[in-house]
């Protein structure tokens, strides 16, 4: 069965099998938040097509917490935007995936309720954060629209890890109305999916202008799904990805194996030298944006209208309350965040820090648009290595974490689009080729990535 | 010595817009209704809601940047100041802060003949917090705090001058006709739940400088800043320094009580807010909203002056009210300024404040003032009835022709008046021998009849001159 033929109501799936399915595989690898029955939705171009949504998007009367625990019973009154196209399509939506608390993490083991197992090796992490949403993909044989989120890389990577497709369209395309904010000016819904028509087809169906985020574009929004094979291209390889250190040896082989794939298409290879990718700068620069705009997101759950709730009698005043709240119902990476954000943005360490972190990521900007005035797509390996084993993921130290995002944040922070489809395996595990963009043009990723997906699956 | 006592002063002033909707959602700005029913996800700060922009907001900024000589910045966007208190759903406030909307402005005021000018810093946009009600009690010994998000989100414009206010006064009538201007531009009204508030920054002799918060409204400055300067001096005049400090203004008690030692200055962690994007203001919108800006209280004061004539005292009563300023052009085309300015601030004026309505809701229609002063120019009515016309017309608004003749408010004909005479004269006929045989003051006397007789409708010059000719006759 493939999301084609369900799409083209040429085949269907049955709600009580999907459920089943979905039951047993959560309860082997636990990457659901929470399941529930789907209802009877709008009717259109997904009509029967099942959906599932990252933890940190609101859906109407089922419980949202963005994997944290300080908003654990939290029940949405509204949809989120995306939330309401879906439905308005006729998708059927089974429940919400597991992430890292609020998006911070990369292997979903900061989740307040369970760590997802990989599909491919339970002893392996599912990345992050949207860690639960390319866990599903892969777990479920049936074909699944499956909506992530991207901040910093948090689609790329579980899609890399799990081996499906991920993609992350460009900021502003779609609309973040309901989508609890990690950190605004980085955060993008993308999707996830068992190919590249499921990802183009669910970023049809969710992308526009919306009135109700200013952040959105009035652009049309292209067929995405009417895929075309694409040959030719100009491609360009960022030597500060290609060289990285720590990028792992079947890593590599896979990608120089995808190169060789991109230029049976024809497609002309060049080194282009962007220094600012380097981690020095665009790790330092993302994380310090993505942190002060969290800790200023994560305020409202202080126990007065949001988070877990206290006896106010036990304190002595409004800040002690707020603190004890806090205190209690952030896990340990929401509180790093929320310190080292909140010193980032303080008078005096403002300038240094924030104001020079979005200097840098105005430059990283530019040095993209240069890029793409010379080529039509960049690609680099998606992640550094394979899904690393859960308790290696744990004990790694913060800082170390990070790095694992720089091939990632440099995209991410630039706003442009980007797509990782499986380009084979390394240990058994799956890896990812990753195709970046220019702003809006989600069309030539995609075209590229289908006509890859194509070749490669004709050379199995 | 004291009187040398030199004073400096700077206020930052919060002024509530009246829009319909709020800053940043759909709302209904109105902070009357029941408690929290003019809510929604995004006032709420409900967790994957985001702000939209309300852009009359920044139309209207733009006309107060305008009518306060401002300079206007090119861009607009906004920031997240972040601290933590119960009357904030998100715990940060949108507010502007590396670039106000406006900066660099000037407003004269007049106070006593002399035109003092007024530096204007910045003027800024920012979202009002919700209101705390704090049940049986201030914040110090209620009960309980409800809150009410009817006015979250509120948009206000804080409008910062530079310290050049050198009295309480100064800054009193800098906050009057501050208020007048915002309701020329009819962004504010004072007789509505909107209100101005205000903290200021004072200090005497160069010394340390005190904040004032929580000064409503436009009268209270002046008290609140009297009782502060008087306070400061008497500690320097006991050998003691005013120390740094924020000081709350209790109106109750017209005196200031201290909130907060100088302590380290408030980290609000800006950061911009990135829900909302950075949007140009290109010189279409500039001028869109300065077409929108009427003729100011102090230009419509000179105008008035040099077209009419008028006293300034009529002057000034005219312009407090734009409506009626307006509707005197009107009438003083055809009719006499001076008249018809003295009798729309004086007795039309008295009976409006009086039964508290305003001009433009009393009802009162221009055709009516003007059938008055017809009546008035054309000597068919007497001042005191044309008082009570006046008064009748605000008190059960009805055409004024009615009431002339329900009330028989018009001045006698001549012969009915004639007729008065005769008999007065034929009743009293030892008043009329008086007069004979030279006493002069019983003419008063008679004249005095005659007027009680007809009911006040005649004319006491016309009676008294009918008598004498009747008598020398
Ligand atoms: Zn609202």
């Amino acid at each position: 069965m493939s999301l084609e033929k369900i799409v083209e109501g040429e085949s269907e799936v049955d709600e009580k099998d999907f459920l089943q399915q979905l039951k047993a595989a959560d309860e082997k690898l636990g990457f659901m938040r929470e399941i529930v029955e789907p209802e009877e939705n709008g009717n259109g171009e997904l009509n029967g097509v099942p959906v599932v949504l990252k933890d940190a998007i609101c859906v109407e009367n089922v419980t949202t917490s963005a994997g944290s625990n300080i908003i654990e019973d939290y029940s949405p009154v509204f949809d989120a935007t995306v939330v309401e196209r879906l439905k308005d399509a006729g998708a059927k939506i089974y429940g919400k995936t597991n992430q890292d608390e609020f998006g911070f993490g990369t292997f979903s083991t900061n989740c307040a309720f369970q760590t997802p197992k990989n599909p491919h090796d339970e002893t392996r992490v599912v990345g992050g954060s949207s860690g639960g949403a390319g866990a599903i993909v892969a777990a479920m044989d049936s074909p699944i629209i499956s909506i992530g989120e991207s901040t910093g890389g948090s689609i790329t990577n579980p899609a890399s890890y799990n081996g499906v497709v991920g993609l992350t369209p460009t900021y502003g395309r779609v609309s973040r109305y309901g989508l609890i904010s990690y950190a605004n000016s980085l955060d993008k819904i993308g999707v996830l999916s068992k190919n590249v028509y499921g990802a183009a087809k669910g970023l049809e169906v969710i992308a526009g202008e919306d009135g109700k985020d200013q952040t959105t574009v009035d652009k049309k929004v292209p067929e995405f799904s009417d895929l075309e094979k694409t040959e030719n291209l100009k491609i360009g390889i960022p030597k500060q990805y290609e060289n990285l250190e720590g990028i792992e040896e079947g890593v590599r082989e896979n990608f120089e194996e995808s190169l060789e794939t991109l230029e049976g298409l024809g497609a002309e290879i060049e080194r282009v030298d962007m220094p600012l990718l380097s981690a020095d700068y665009s790790v330092a620069a993302y994380y310090v944006l993505a942190m002060s705009e969290a800790s200023t997101n994560l305020a409202k759950f202080s126990g007065m209208r949001y988070g877990m709730e206290k006896d106010p009698e036990e304190f002595d005043g409004y800040n002690e309350y707020f603190s004890a709240v806090r205190t209690e119902g952030f896990g340990e990476e929401a509180k790093r965040r929320v310190l080292l954000g909140t010193y980032t943005r303080m008078a005096g360490y403002r300038d240094e820090y924030y104001i020079k972190a979005a200097e840098v990521r105005q430059k990283i900007i530019n040095q993209f648009k240069d890029a793409f005035e010379e080529y039509d797509v960049l690609v680099a390996p998606s992640m550094p290595n394979i899904a690393p084993k859960i308790d290696e993921a744990e004990s790694m130290k913060p800082s170390e974490v990070y790095a694992m995002d720089t091939l990632t944040v440099g995209p991410n922070l630039a706003g442009v689009p980007m797509i990782s489809v499986p380009n084979g395996k390394s240990e058994g595990m799956p890896t990812g080729l990753h195709i970046i963009g220019d702003h809006f043009d989600e069309e030539t990723i995609l075209d590229l990535a289908y006509t890859y997906e194509e070749k490669r699956g004709e050379s199995q | 010595m004291s009187d040398e006592t030199e004073v400096m002063i700077g206020l930052e002033t919060h002024v509530q817009l009246d829009t319909d909707t709020k800053l940043l959602c759909g709302c209904e700005n109105e902070q009357d209704s029941d408690p929290n029913t003019n809510v929604c996800p995004t006032c709420l700060g409900h967790p994957g809601a985001k702000p939209r922009l309300n852009e009359k907001v920044i139309e209207e900024a733009l006309k107060l940047a305008e009518a306060l000589d401002c300079d206007v910045n090119e861009d607009v966007f906004f920031s997240r100041k972040t601290y933590f208190y119960p009357d904030m759903s998100k715990n940060f406030q949108t507010t502007q802060f590396e670039l106000p909307v406006a900066e660099n402005g000037n407003f004269e005021i007049s106070l006593e003949d002399q035109d003092i000018d007024i530096g204007i810093k910045r003027i800024h946009i920012e979202e009002d917090p919700a209101k705390l009600d704090h049940v049986g009690g201030d914040i110090s010994n209620s009960d309980y705090t409800l809150v009410d998000y009817n006015r979250a989100g509120t948009p206000l414009l804080e409008i910062v001058t530079k310290p050049d206010f050198t009295s309480p006064q100064e800054a009193r009538e800098y906050l009057q006709q501050l208020e007048r201007v915002l309701e020329y531009l009819e962004i504010y009204f004072s007789d509505t739940e909107f209100s101005i508030k205000s903290d200021a920054n004072v200090s005497i002799d160069g010394g340390n400088r005190v904040e004032v918060k929580n000064i409503t409204g436009t009268k209270e400055v002046e008290k609140a800043l009297s009782f502060e300067i008087s306070r400061q001096k008497q500690m320097t005049a006991r050998g003691g320094e005013v120390e740094q400090e924020t000081r709350s203004f209790n109106s109750d008690m017209g005196s200031t009580t201290s909130m907060r030692k100088k302590e380290t200055e408030e980290d609000y962690g800006y950061i911009f807010e990135p829900d909302l994007t950075r949007q140009e203001l290109d010189e279409e919108r500039k001028s869109a909203a300065s077409e929108k800006v009427p003729e100011l209280p102090r230009q419509k004061f000179s105008r008035f002056k040099e077209e009419y004539g008028i006293a300034d005292k009529l002057i000034e009563s005219l312009i407090s009210v734009p409506a009626m300023a307006d509707d005197f052009e009107n009438l003083a085309e055809e009719h006499e300024p001076e008249l018809v300015a003295s009798w729309m601030t004086g007795e039309l004026k008295k009976t409006l404040n009086y039964n508290e309505v305003s001009y433009e809701e009393s009802g009162v229609k221009t055709e009516w003032i003007e059938y008055v002063l017809e009546l008035l120019e054309e000597d068919k009515i007497s001042d005191r009835n044309a008082e009570q016309l006046l008064r009748d017309l605000v008190e059960e608004p009805r055409g004024p022709e009615e009431i002339v003749e329900q009330e028989d408010l018009l001045k006698a004909e001549d012969d009915e008046v004639d007729q008065v005479v005769e008999q007065v004269i034929e009743d009293n006929p030892d008043a009329v021998e008086d007069y004979n045989s030279g006493e002069e003051g019983a003419i008063n006397f008679l004249v005095g009849q005659v007027m009680r007789q007809s009911g006040g409708k005649a004319d006491p010059n016309t009676a008294r001159e009918k008598i004498l000719d009747r008598l020398e006759g």
